[in-house]
């Protein structure tokens, strides 16, 4: 028997190959990638203005242009991203969240509820055994689409969002609130949500925007964020310069063109994996770059940083603690700012 | 029969008795039959929510048989086992038969004993086609089925025609160009997949999940698809048992023993693909059964196809059942780990097992 080797072989050595890539997506997709570059309104005009919470029945069309009918109001509901939970709660509406995925770290009442996603897999069967009435998913791939097409086909309303950008996580909120029966809650926490974000624009407008790298990760390839997404407008509202990888879909940038761009600040979106300024400075190569000379590597809470969600103001405030020091930040903006010392570890 | 029951010497102890009962094809068939419905009620009655197994028995014979039972389950339950495990058990049976018939016939074709349903093509194909699907921005869903299965489906079929197109030109030793046309296109078509993933952004992870293979997006609609091509191509696959066995003994016995090579190969060949890409098309790619199914069946019946064949579909469905059934109560991991988990440490058992050499 002639022992030709097996193209299987090969074959099954790609996904492992890629498996690292997979997980960097697992974790930057929350922040989403492709937005077209639009003009920047102000957040406080955002909301609609429909201060009356519409009745039940109320079809709304969620984020990927679906009609999704709820006849209802939604006693049981099921949060497919960590992101949703948190609005759910932060509207509330958490006393009716009866499931979430088991990445799900806040708020820490989420937490025990029972597991019926993964990054990868949604548990249908779960879903309807515990008399699901809404679920709230995650677009862009976030979910597996078959998953919600599944859902749907077996009669459950799922609402799918997707922010691509500052407006967009404002919009989803209201959109979330109508849907979970909460809409004046939601409408009044994005209209504060806006106007917190419009002051701190305020401050950073007139400010310096020195060029930022944000490190996702470094651990083998460097990845940074895309050009126009969700990200790269956070850093920009904060008062900085991004570099961005010159691609809308690809997190990856290369050594040379990093140093070529000279970044003068350093913001470690994997403070919360350990990697420390000392590390950064020890890294061959890097020691002309600009933010490592003068030591400007600073760590933050990628979490509040890149999830789309009701903690944005504070992800914001971290960067511009990050990004500008030496700018207080505006009055009244909810406080304290998490600290995001290498040693804070996120769950 | 050619079983190998009847060259063993029969001493009358327990042991070899046992081993010669299970020698016995029909012993075989009643088995596999058996472990095949096992695994299917195990297969609805189990999953992540508990549901009693009276209740399940209540709801099969009300929505199957039409029996007139006093409900004593609830509307959620019963959406459980008619809408999300029959189908999806039946869609694993399906894939399995598929799989394990498919891998059978390459097996016996390229005479090669580590040929698989993917060996030719089918899966970087198939892997390729759905990635394309996924960058691709559309997202309309006719019937159930969306571009990433047309894709797919059509990504399968065309490596392995471009495969055989090929070899034919190459010309000199059919099967050896054969396998090695479908290792140099496989590769390519490797390397085009890992391109497109690069490419896809957050389409990745869902790429990767059709790499890895499953079945937790099975409906009625996609099993209604996929039963006729998977069922259709196995039973013509297995009427031509005797052109299969022809073709193990070599080109020229087959020739010799009447058998139209050139165009049992070509019909042979088009049927596996079409089981093999009517199965990852809903599936995604799963390994392993089609490799090792027949193997199993092989080591106990010898290499006769027409036993075979068929005894290598019930055990390549029920392994995948089975398989199902441990991914779901392990929280959805991938299928295709859970073969192997089970079928390699069973296969080497056998293997080790067999007194006479083994064969292909």
């Amino acid at each position: 028997m002639a022992a030709v080797p097996s193209p299987r072989a090969r074959a099954r050595s790609l996904p492992a190959l890629l498996l690292p890539l997979l997980i960097l997506v697992g974790c930057a997709v929350g922040s989403g990638t492709p937005a077209p570059t639009a003009p920047v309104p102000t957040f406080a005009a955002t909301p609609a203005p429909t201060a009356v919470a519409a009745a039940f029945p109320v079809t709304l069309t969620d984020d990927e242009g679906t009609a999704v009918t709820i006849p209802s109001k939604p006693q049981k509901i099921v949060s497919l991203t960590p992101a949703s939970t948190e609005i759910l709660f932060a509207i509330g509406a958490g006393p009716s969240v009866v499931a979430t995925t088991n990445f799900d770290d806040y708020p820490p009442e989420a937490v025990p509820l029972p597991d019926v996603a993964t990054y990868t897999s949604v548990d249908a069967e779960k879903i309807v055994g515990l008399g699901t009435d809404l679920v709230i998913a995650g677009g862009n791939n976030f979910n597996p689409p078959a998953s919600i097409t599944k859902l749907r086909s077996l009669g459950i309303p799922v609402l799918v969002t997707y922010a691509k950008d500052v407006a967009g996580v404002l919009a989803d909120i209201s959109l979330v609130g109508k849907a979970a029966g909460q809409s004046a809650a939601a409408d009044e926490l994005a209209t504060s949500m806006g106007a917190q974000f419009d002051a701190i624009r305020a401050v950073t407008s007139t400010a310096t925007h020195p060029k930022v790298f944000y490190e996702l990760d470094a651990t083998s390839k460097i990845y940074t964020t895309t050009d126009a997404s969700f990200l790269q407008e956070m850093i920009q509202i904060a008062g900085g310069d991004p570099i961005t990888t010159g691609s809308t879909t690809n997190s990856e940038i290369a050594l040379e063109k990093l140093i070529a761009a000279n970044p003068e600040v350093i913001v470690l979106g994997d403070a919360a994996y350990g990697v420390t300024a000392a590390q950064v400075k020890a890294r061959p190569g890097w020691n002309t770059i600009q933010a490592v000379q003068t030591g400007s590597i600073v760590g933050v809470n990628d979490i509040i940083v890149s999830r789309p969600g009701p903690r944005l103001v504070l992800g914001l405030l971290d960067l511009l603690r990050a990004i500008h020091p030496e700018i207080a930040p505006p009055a009244g903006l909810p406080s304290p700012v998490p600290a995001a010392s290498p040693a804070a570890s996120t769950p | 029969m050619p079983s190998h029951a009847a060259t063993m010497a029969a001493p009358r102890s327990g042991p070899r008795l046992r081993t010669a009962l299970l020698r016995r094809p029909a012993v075989l068939a009643v088995a596999g039959i058996g472990l095949l419905i096992v695994m299917l009620l195990a297969g609805v009655a189990a999953g992540t929510v508990t549901i009693p197994p009276a209740d399940t028995i209540a709801i099969l014979a009300h929505r199957l048989l039409g029996l007139d039972v006093a409900r004593t389950w609830s509307p959620a339950q019963e959406t459980i086992v008619m809408d999300l495990r029959l189908p999806r058990v039946l869609m694993a049976m399906t894939v399995g038969v598929g799989l394990a018939v498919s891998g059978a016939a390459f097996q016996g074709l390229l005479r090669n004993p580590l040929a698989d349903p993917y060996v030719l093509g089918t899966a970087s194909g198939a892997a390729l086609g759905a990635a394309i699907a996924v960058i691709l921005p559309f997202r309309e869903v006719i019937f159930e089925f969306g571009l990433l299965h047309l894709l797919a489906f059509v990504g399968a079929l065309t490596a392995v025609f471009v495969v055989y197109r090929l070899s034919r030109v190459a010309g000199s030793g059919q099967m050896t160009s054969l396998l090695l046309t479908g290792y140099a296109v496989g590769s390519l078509l490797a390397a085009g997949l890992a391109m497109a993933m690069y490419l896809s952004g957050a389409g990745l992870r869902q790429i990767f999940a059709y790499l890895l293979g499953g079945f937790d997006s099975a409906s009625w609609v996609r099993l209604a698809t996929a039963v006729p091509l998977v069922f259709g191509a196995s039973i013509l696959i297995m009427l031509r048992a005797r052109s299969l066995n022809g073709l193990l003994l070599g080109e020229e016995a087959a020739a010799h023993l009447g058998v139209d090579v050139r165009r049992e190969r070509a019909i042979l060949l088009g049927l596996a693909s079409l089981a093999t890409a009517a199965s990852v098309a809903v599936s995604g790619l799963i390994g392993f059964v089609g490799l090792v199914a027949p193997h199993v069946v092989r080591l106990m019946v010898g290499p006769n196809a027409r036993l075979v064949l068929p005894l290598a579909a019930l055990l390549g469905a029920s392994l995948m059942v089975g398989a199902d059934l441990v991914a779901r109560l392990f929280g959805e991991i991938p299928v295709g780990v859970v073969t192997a988990v089970i079928g390699a440490p069973f296969f080497l058992f056998l293997l080790r097992r067999t007194r006479t050499g083994y064969e292909l």
